[in-house]
């Protein structure tokens, strides 16, 4: 077992250093170390543990909990700020044409964002990579789906999918092995909702999900907190945090609390240090063969920007005036009506099933596609809030709050973004955190494309909204943010227009990775964890060998 | 029983037609084995029935909980460590591989290595192997499982490593000392004064199924105490139970179909469940014995003298009710603190409320048991409430998986310090559970280095000193007696 060195001062170096250790880095560390390397791994945020956070959400106030608050139940380090919206901290400043379409929630913790998410798994379809080629919009991705296929296997058989295994109702079906698990089994809500709309093309499907029904390495099955976000109780869904521990099992070494802020590089501009503050705001400094950034895809951008040194003026890996932009999310918004009979919705996970026949099609030469979530989140909490308004009490109250429950639905729709050169993060000029160091700012611009794709989106939605017989049909106007932050690093095979190449590997510096989200060069309308998860591992693999040629 | 008369006729006869062969081997180099080999002659479905029986009896006998690695070992290729509180033992390959397995046993050392002991090549087994159990089996069964194992488990060639104990234990000739004083060879013989039934229990749970090698103490060199059988004894971080008669310490509270449920499912509601070892005996042995077995088993039990711990005054099953203190809790802390579950019901609502519920009532259908009117949270110790938070519980039976995830290094949930553990343990002894009971963080450092190691253990790193030291006080005693003798004879020599 190799471990990296540490010298009295607390300077550290390892075969491999790689910053930040969420689902990206994590799950990196745990195959590098695996492979024989030594590891460090430098988390911006606290360690945290499960039950606390447990505890933390059951003491939010309602108002909180009702305006799904994921964040703020989650401690941050008083050096490593992430977004906060109750009340809003800031730190993220937006600006621009879609300035509050950009409200992200990502955590700077050990074990990273998929504390809280909904384990969705989706893939690219493979044409979502061709997207010039096919539609004559946005990029093609330097890889083809066929090479990155494979990966997309070990990232759901290393964070235990749920599937289905019946092709017909995969999305896409193009996969060279089965799902580690079959589907997580529907609720009367899902197939209900499957029997009206899928005779009208809407193709209501199962969403993969990273969760199990049977025990799975050391997770125990999901029994339907219907909690998932903001936190697993149980540990059933994946998080982040168990390649964390499988990694930290074989080796590696996660330090909390370490925020990098420089990074250092040679005559040859190979990376040879990052440094880093500690809690107590004394810097230290790891050296290694080959380096990974995995802070996301708002934070990468932001700390080479920030590590801007003499042989590299306009940042880290940015030569070409690349890094920070064609940022991107899958804006969207909900569309909430009563149903005229029961659907029973916010049993088991908080998604499971999902429309995914305004997917693909040729329309996208021209807008934007869409998927469209069937919303599993228990309505309690909404049901509340209306019965509330109305002034309600005893058992009238209850009574209500029952029957918006049963009856309610919610729609959680995406929209595809196109990369934009302008939707850009850049270190902002006047705020800055207690380290000093800056702020991120993001200009974004959602785009006629997205625009045109929401309206497309709407007629198909009061379709949906008549097949119920719906009462109190309402369509969010604001588009929110879905918290899939894509670009920043976006891979090409030219450097002129592209920050990494199909391995993530930066064109600027032969031993730095900049994997995960940040590379993705389309978004396509599906969550992009898994897109991400396989990135990684396909950089680990590049990572690897490297190190086996001996490159140090 | 008549298919086992017929097994155990042609087990003798085969036994024959080996030795024959062997013997007109010598003459006829030609005459070859496959040709006097009885299988052929043997009318196929009565060697089948006797495989059969002898798949039923290896189940019953747990041989696989040992010989095969757990999570897809080749079926009884060996390789797994058992930990003994002495040191590791490397169970061994009982495959019919003729180079790594048992494949050139006869029949009378495969016996031999059951009922005494030894293995074929005279060396001694440790009691690991539970022979001073399977000494019981009768001629009939010791064939059927020599049927099964020779005919029907795949030969796997790999060698495995010899155990290596610490001295003294490595000096296997020990046990042959152990085994004269210890080791009562049978086989079962029935009691004529009890019932077909009851006779048929006490074969099953003093033979194959082996049940006192977990629940009856041993003594200081790790023998069973014979006056404590069944009584209760800890199994590294766990604790098998007292399942004599009795009503209080025993099981004489539990109603012969709770027991049946028990052995099939290992779990009770409103009594207990199985975790540890007890989970692995269910599910590999006790769900797949025979409805008639599992009640022979349950009607022996009955018989087996009361042993009852004056310490208790209730039944284990009988301690606790439903308490809900999550109210208290609320408001009691901000949202977005990092280290406030100082106490134990904080740290058992954000850890264990989620399942088990705040009432500790646990879930509707008892998938996740309720903790009170839980022998695992009553008992006299609280060894299996510490184990399973630290260890976990993975027990499968038929199609259903039953597990908790562990709370130590490495767990998936949640990592809990000693502290948290006994905080939690603590809170859940006083609400749920028996409250004269207390857990501290020592209790449960021991729970996760494996629970209390037996004197002999202890003394091991000594014991090669305290031989040292009582070969040198006889050496002195000698020599004090031969300068004796021999000053006596000079003082008589010089009277003379």
């Amino acid at each position: 077992m190799r471990t990296p060195d540490f010298d009295a001062n607390g300077d550290a170096s390892a075969d491999v250093v790689i910053v930040g250790s969420g689902v990206v880095g994590a799950m990196m560390a745990d195959q590098l170390v695996a492979k024989g390397h030594s590891v460090l791994v430098l988390e911006a945020g606290p360690r945290i543990n499960r039950g606390q956070i447990v505890e933390n959400w059951r003491n939010m106030p309602f108002q909180n909990r009702a305006g799904s608050d994921y964040q703020g139940l989650y401690p941050q380090s008083p050096l490593a700020p992430a977004p906060l919206y109750f009340p809003e901290n800031n730190y993220v400043q937006q600006f621009g044409p879609s300035a509050g379409s950009f409200s992200q929630g990502y955590l700077r913790v050990v074990g990273g964002t998929t504390w809280h998410w909904a384990a969705s798994c989706w893939r690219h379809l493979p044409v979502d990579m061709q997207m010039q080629s096919a539609y004559g919009v946005g990029r093609d991705w330097p890889i083809s789906y066929e090479e990155l296929e494979p990966y997309y296997c070990l990232a759901e058989e290393e964070m235990g999918v749920a599937g289905p295994h019946d092709p017909a109702l995969q999305s896409p079906s193009e996969r060279s092995r089965p799902y580690p698990m079959d589907m997580i089994p529907w609720n009367y809500g899902d197939i209900r909702f499957a029997e009206v709309v899928n005779p009208h093309g809407y193709r209501l499907v199962p969403i993969p999900q990273g969760r199990n029904v049977r025990p799975w390495q050391g997770r125990p099955a999901c029994c339907g907190n219907n909690n998932c976000m903001p936190i697993c109780p149980i540990g059933a869904m994946y998080n982040g945090i168990h390649h964390v521990e499988s990694a930290e099992a074989k080796g590696a070494k996660v330090l909390a609390e370490a925020v990098v802020y420089k990074i250092d590089t040679n005559e040859e501009n190979r990376i040879t240090e990052v440094h880093w503050f500690d809690a107590d705001k004394v810097s230290h400094k790891a050296s290694g063969k080959m380096f990974v950034l995995a802070c996301n895809a708002l934070e990468t951008p932001r700390l080479l920007l920030m590590a801007a040194n003499e042989r590299n003026p306009q940042g880290i890996a940015n030569s070409t005036d690349q890094v920070g932009r064609y940022m991107m999310d899958h804006s969207g918004f909900h569309c909430t009506f009563m149903a005229d009979e029961p659907l029973w919705t916010g049993r088991g996970p908080a998604q499971s099933s999902c429309m995914v026949g305004p997917r693909d099609g040729d329309f996208r030469s021209e807008y934007s596609s869409n998927k469209v979530i069937l919303n599993n989140l228990s309505r309690v909490e909404a049901a509340t809030t209306e019965a509330l308004k109305q002034g309600l009490v005893g058992r009238a109250l209850d009574d209500e709050i029952r029957r918006r429950t049963i009856y309610g639905v919610d729609l959680s729709i995406s929209l595809e973004p196109l990369p934009n050169p302008n939707n850009r993060v850049t270190l902002s000029e006047t705020r800055r955190d207690e380290l000093g160091l800056p702020c991120p700012d993001i200009h974004y611009d959602v785009g006629e494309y997205v625009h045109k794709g929401a309206e497309a989106s709407h007629r198909q939605l009061e379709f949906i909204g008549k097949l119920f017989g719906a009462a109190e049909f309402h369509i969010t106007e604001d588009l929110n943010a879905n918290n899939h932050i894509m670009g920043g690093t976006i891979m090409g095979a030219d450097p002129r227009t592209s920050v990494v190449d199909g391995d993530c590997r930066t064109h600027d510096h032969p031993n730095l990775w900049l994997p995960g989200g940040g590379a993705m060069p389309s978004a396509s309308v599906v969550n992009s964890t898994l897109t991400m998860v396989a990135l990684g591992l396909k950089a680990a693999d590049s990572v690897a060998k490297e190190l086996g040629r001996g490159n140090a | 029983m008549i298919a086992l008369q017929q097994s155990s006729a042609f087990g003798a006869f085969k036994q024959a037609a080996i030795i024959s062969s062997v013997v007109l081997g010598i003459f006829s180099t030609s005459y070859s084995f496959a040709q006097t080999e009885p299988t052929q002659s043997e009318p196929a479905s009565e060697q089948e029935a006797l495989i059969e029986e002898g798949r039923y009896l290896a189940i019953a006998s747990d041989c696989t909980a040992c010989h095969t690695m757990p999570e897809g070992g080749e079926p009884f290729a060996g390789g797994y460590n058992i930990v003994s509180p002495l040191g590791d033992i490397r169970a061994t390959n009982i495959t019919p591989s003729t180079s790594a397995g048992i494949g050139n046993y006869t029949q009378e050392e495969f016996a031999r290595a059951l009922r005494e002991g030894v293995r074929a090549d005279g060396a001694y087994l440790y009691p690991a192997m539970p022979y001073t159990a399977y000494t019981q089996l009768t001629d009939e069964d010791v064939a059927a499982l020599y049927a099964y194992f020779m005919h029907d488990v795949a030969p796997v060639d790999e060698q495995v490593t010899d155990t290596e104990l610490p001295f003294p234990f490595n000096i296997r000739m020990s046990m042959a000392v152990w085994n004269a004083l210890f080791l009562e060879e049978g086989p079962f013989e029935a009691d004529p004064a009890q019932s077909d039934q009851v006779n048929r229990g006490a074969y099953l749970v003093n033979g194959p199924a082996h049940c006192s090698t977990c629940h009856t103490p041993r003594n200081m060199l790790m023998a069973e105490r014979e006056s404590q059988f069944l009584g209760g004894a800890y199994l590294e971080a766990w604790y098998a139970p007292n399942i004599t008669s009795d009503d209080i310490s025993g099981v004489g509270g539990w109603r012969d179909e709770e027991l049946i449920q028990f052995l099939r499912t290992g779990h009770v509601e409103g009594k207990g469940q199985a975790g540890g070892q007890m989970a692995e005996a269910i599910e590999n042995s006790f769900q797949y014995l025979t409805d008639d077995d599992i009640s022979a088993i349950v009607a022996y039990l009955r018989e087996v003298p009361a042993i009852r711990d004056e310490q208790q005054d209730q039944p284990a099953y009988a301690f606790g009710e439903a308490q809900n203190l999550e109210p208290t809790l609320r408001g009691t802390a901000e949202h977005d603190k990092i280290d406030s579950l100082d106490t134990g019901e904080k740290l058992f609502s954000g850890s264990c409320a989620s399942c088990h519920q705040p009432s500790g009532g646990g879930s509707g259908q008892q998938y996740y048991p309720q903790l009170f009117n839980n022998t695992a949270t009553g008992g006299k110790n609280a060894a299996n409430l510490i184990a399973a938070i630290v260890y976990g519980i993975d027990r499968e039976v038929g199609d259903e998986a039953f597990f908790m995830p562990h709370f130590s290094k490495g767990s998936m949930i949640n990592e809990l310090s000693n502290d948290d553990v006994a905080a939690i343990s603590n809170y859940v002894l006083q609400q749920y559970g028996n409250p004269a009971l207390e857990v501290t963080s020592a209790d449960v450092a021991k729970a996760r280095e494996g629970g209390e190691k037996p004197l002999l253990a202890r003394i091991q790193p000594f014991i090669i000193w305290i031989m040292l030291a009582i070969a040198v006080l006889l050496a002195a005693l000698v020599i004090w007696l031969i300068v004796r003798h021999c000053s006596k004879r000079r003082k008589r020599t010089v009277r003379a």
